[in-house]
């Protein structure tokens, strides 16, 4: 692997729901030393970086609005000048770059500003996305605030925390956090202390081993029995076919899924059996419209042949997805005989 | 001409459903789908065989050809619900997993 690559891990949560407490906990750990952090606080007087502990030069607040709307060209050009300072030596060296969202964010626009910027390309891989929530306020705040649907929607880890105070409202919030994303292992922060080495290692891409673990990231619902969940508008289902996919009905459904409904994907994952290239599956991974050109795995991570997409959406059919890869491999099929 | 397959058919019937527009499937005497809905008729059947496509679409009398399924799907989708939000799949620039 390219040793210079660094990982970008999104840290989101709603308003309150205890990210920068245990971002401060998380950075004075000794293997969270070489760290870069963003924090972007929606208002014009920034707190939160009042209460991170960080090296001054590998810190920076971006206080000009909420991330995921006004300041999108902000956070590519900060990570641009971000990778220079480190080329430059003018700044601590980190392996890791955190970005902090606003309470109020959307993190989708910000991961397709990690994909999608030619300037940060080939430097900067996505590194996963963990969301905080409440234990407290959790319930209510998901019942009452879509972006907080879409925030635990788009997770890789989920982060409870102030369980210490929570009260029998804990039962409703798992429930409703498997609705909403099943996929995303739910680990507990103490008074912001975690388990650090679990946290961000979303399994993809481990900065120090330089290695990657796809079945950890595509995470076990995946592998194991796929129940389709739902939550209000936003439901978490898998595509299973047994039969391998050709490469042109893969392109030709993803192009159908993000033409027709690209809004409304708030995350696609899958591992794909490819009809020319069985013996190496395709990752293939996608935010709204946007996705990533397949990776190969050079080998199947277990005995399973099958390919699996787990899609989470708002308001989007599983049967027509299903019937969409059906009819579009159908016709696949008949072009090559 | 050929008929549309059952797929094809299973696939306007959820598309109805997922774009929320009331109408009907129906197949016609000759293989052919006939969609009704939002004031539009629409049929979906195999091109001849001369033409270099493999569908033809006829929107309230109107023909056009298509080239595959998602192209169908695409005309279908115009007659029914225009000026739905159409994206353009975009690839990302940064890649999964760092090169070798």
């Amino acid at each position: 692997m390219n040793a210079d690559v660094i990982p970008v891990s999104v840290l989101t949560g709603f308003l309150g729901s205890g990210k920068t407490t245990m971002l401060r906990h998380l950075l004075r750990q000794p293997e969270f030393s070489r760290t870069a952090v963003i924090i972007n606080e929606f208002g014009e007087v920034g707190l939160d970086h009042e209460l991170i502990e960080a090296s001054e030069d590998s810190f920076i607040e971006l206080q000009t609005g909420c991330l995921c709307c006004k300041i999108r060209s902000d956070l590519a050009q900060t990570l641009q000048d971000l990778l220079r300072r480190r080329d430059e030596g003018r700044c601590t060296p980190y392996d890791r770059i955190v970005i902090e969202t606003s309470g109020l964010a959307d993190p989708a626009p910000i991961l397709q500003t990690l994909m999608t910027d030619t300037a940060i390309a080939g430097r900067l891989v996505l590194g996963g996305v963990v969301t905080t929530v409440d234990a407290v306020n959790g319930v209510g705040t998901l019942a009452r605030e879509e972006i907080s649907q879409k925030q635990v929607a788009v997770a890789d880890r989920i982060v409870l925390t102030k369980l210490d105070l929570a009260g029998s409202a804990e039962p409703e919030l798992h429930g409703r956090l498997d609705a909403l994303n099943a996929g995303a292992p739910v680990l507990v922060a103490d008074h912001g202390r975690i388990d650090s080495g679990a946290v961000f290692d979303t399994g993809f891409y481990d900065p120090r081993t330089k290695s990657t673990d796809v079945r950890a990231w595509l995470s076990e619902e995946t592998h194991d029995h796929v129940h389709a969940r739902h939550d209000g508008d936003i439901k978490t289902y898998a595509i299973v076919r047994e039969e391998p996919i050709r490469a042109v009905a893969l392109t030709l459904f993803l192009e159908a899924l993000a033409e027709h409904c690209g809004d409304d994907i708030l995350r696609l994952k899958g591992i794909v059996n490819i009809a020319e290239s069985s013996d190496r599956p395709a990752v293939i991974h996608g935010v709204q419209h946007v996705f990533h050109p397949p990776a190969w795995l050079d080998r199947w991570p277990s005995d399973e042949r099958s390919s699996r997409i787990v899609l989470i959406t708002r308001r989007v059919p599983q049967r027509w997805v299903a019937a969409l890869l059906g009819a579009i491999g159908e016709e696949v099929a008949g072009v090559n005989q | 001409m050929s008929e549309a397959g059952e797929l094809v058919r299973e696939l306007m019937v959820e598309s109805l459903a997922a774009w929320r527009v009331a109408g009907s499937v129906a197949r016609a005497l000759d293989g052919a789908l006939v969609i009704a809905g939002a004031r539009k008729d629409i049929r979906i059947e195999r091109a001849p065989s001369h033409l270099p496509f493999r569908w033809t679409v006829t929107v309230d009398g109107r023909n056009r050809h298509a080239t595959s399924v998602v192209a169908v799907l695409r005309q279908v989708r115009e007659a029914l619900d225009p000026g739905y939000p159409a994206n353009r799949v975009r690839i990302a620039v940064t890649p999964l997993v760092p090169s070798q």
